[in-house]
């Protein structure tokens, strides 16, 4: 049997609560609103957050980019991509330039953005205050009084245990100076581009039921102290295997058996682009 | 043609996320307003952005001279319900509406509270004309430089908003749609200068 799906999956009143609680994240940069997070045919904590932002967001005019952890062809993306592409029937692309939405997971993609474009991040957990505070009522209320002493000491404690701030990724954001804020789980690396970025970028977090965005020219500033500037992760030296980029976030591959390091671009787009322009010239 | 609920709705939804995310930034809900076969006492434009927004969820307070048939028509036609001005999701202040009202809705509108700031008010103004005239700069997020902007409306409106949002996080939102079906969206954030008169 063929069911016939409405146009991007979703009913019209689930698009209407995801479009209203989005227009609400916009007026409040870094605020996390809550919204009626739908059940999907995908696992909760899979994407569902960004998939439903981009199932309220998608025309048919659209052209969608999924990547996950950089790469446009993992599972989770090519899952995601398949099922808007066929309630939708919308062009998919590999080509960051082309896409005018890129729903992501772990990263913001090499190539800046534009300002036609919408960034939709999927975020597991969206409260950067819950490491240090169980209660998502506490956390509302720390976030009411702007009190952030909590996620300062958490990146004093690393300091104080390791001698440098130890966040892999999710490293906190201060957003329009007035909401701490979790980036999603983009590495340090992708912090800055959120400052001042052309894109709209908008963040979905299913299971915990929040939406909340970065406008367009928005000051974000990752959260540091004076003695311990923040610091992205350094690839000094080194460089793609492959395009022989260098200021990109690259992955560091371990040979098992000569135990020899391999670097490589996590952006796998951007890295294929690289190469078939280094080919054609 | 019909309007269709679907992609129209997304097409005009979209034009107005991207007003939103650029305070300043006019965008165009002709095609989609022109589809609206009805007599309303509202501008088409107006009634696609409830179209969009409104359903059961939604509560909405209506400022206009037709008042009590328009609150029963939007009802109709989005479940939505109708409310007084301090509990209202949404307000829409109307061409028709009195001098009064705008003033009145501003002082009034829930501007949230600082647990659940985004149950501040969204308020939808028609009003003449939207345009990017230099009478008022913008500046907030969202805006590269500076933005600007004019609507035909009592100029104190600047000085109102700017007391309701005094306290941010905590505000109201403000869509204006005009003749033309244009849009024009100001968040929270946006701080208003008004240009002086040299």
């Amino acid at each position: 049997m063929k069911i016939e799906y409405n146009f991007a999956f979703f009913d019209e009143g689930s698009k209407r609560e995801i479009r209203r609680a989005t227009l609400k994240a916009i007026a409040i940069p870094g605020y996390q609103v809550p919204f009626a997070s739908r059940e999907m045919p995908i696992a909760r904590g899979w994407g569902t957050g960004g998939l439903q932002l981009t199932l309220s967001l998608v025309g048919k005019e659209d052209i969608l980019k999924v990547i996950d952890q950089g790469s446009d062809e993992s599972v989770n993306a090519v899952n995601i991509k398949k099922l808007i592409a066929l309630t939708t029937g919308i062009v998919v692309t590999d080509e960051t330039t082309e896409a005018t939405i890129i729903q992501s997971r772990h990263r913001i993609p090499e190539t800046p953005l534009q300002e036609d474009q919408i960034l939709v991040l999927q975020v597991p957990i969206p409260e950067p205050l819950r490491y240090y505070e169980p209660s998502e009522y506490e956390t509302k209320k720390l976030h009411a009084e702007h009190e952030y002493s909590g996620a300062w000491l958490m990146l004093f404690e690393q300091i104080v245990n390791y001698g440098a701030m130890s966040t892999g990724a999710d490293h906190p954001v201060m957003v329009h100076s007035r909401y701490v804020m979790a980036p999603s789980p983009i590495p340090r690396f992708d912090n800055p581009k959120l400052n001042q970025n052309k894109a709209l970028i908008l963040l979905g977090a299913g299971r915990e039921k929040k939406v909340y965005a970065v406008p367009p020219y928005t000051k974000v500033a990752s959260l540091d102290f004076a003695d311990y500037p923040f610091r992205v992760e350094t690839f000094q030296d080194k460089c793609c295997r492959l395009c022989g980029a260098k200021d990109v976030f690259l992955d560091e591959l371990l040979n098992d058996i000569t135990g020899e390091a391999l670097y490589q671009c996590n952006d796998t787009s951007y890295c294929l682009q690289r190469m078939n322009g280094i080919s054609k010239e | 043609m019909k309007l269709d609920l679907v992609h129209d709705i997304q097409t005009a939804y979209r034009k107005t996320l991207a007003s939103m995310s650029r305070p300043g930034l006019i965008k165009n809900l002709r095609d989609q307003a022109d589809k609206v076969a009805m007599e309303i006492g509202c501008f088409n434009s107006t009634l696609v952005l409830a179209l969009m927004l409104f359903d059961t969820e939604v509560t909405f307070k209506i400022c206009s001279e037709h008042e009590a048939e328009m609150a029963k028509l939007i009802n109709q036609l989005t479940y939505a319900k109708a409310t007084e001005l301090e509990s209202a999701d949404y307000i829409l202040i109307l061409h028709d509406s009195k001098p009064g009202d705008l003033e009145e809705a501003f002082q009034i509108a829930r501007s949230g509270d600082l647990l659940d700031p985004h149950k501040g008010a969204t308020l939808i103004i028609e009003t003449d004309v939207v345009s990017n005239e230099r009478n008022l700069t913008l500046k907030g997020p969202g805006i590269e430089k500076e933005n600007y902007m004019d609507v035909t409306l009592n100029g104190q409106w600047v000085d109102w908003r700017e007391e309701k949002n005094s306290e941010y996080p905590l505000g109201i939102d403000l869509i204006f749609t005009d003749r033309e079906d244009n849009i024009l969206c100001l968040p929270r954030t946006t701080q208003i200068i008004k240009q002086v008169v040299g």
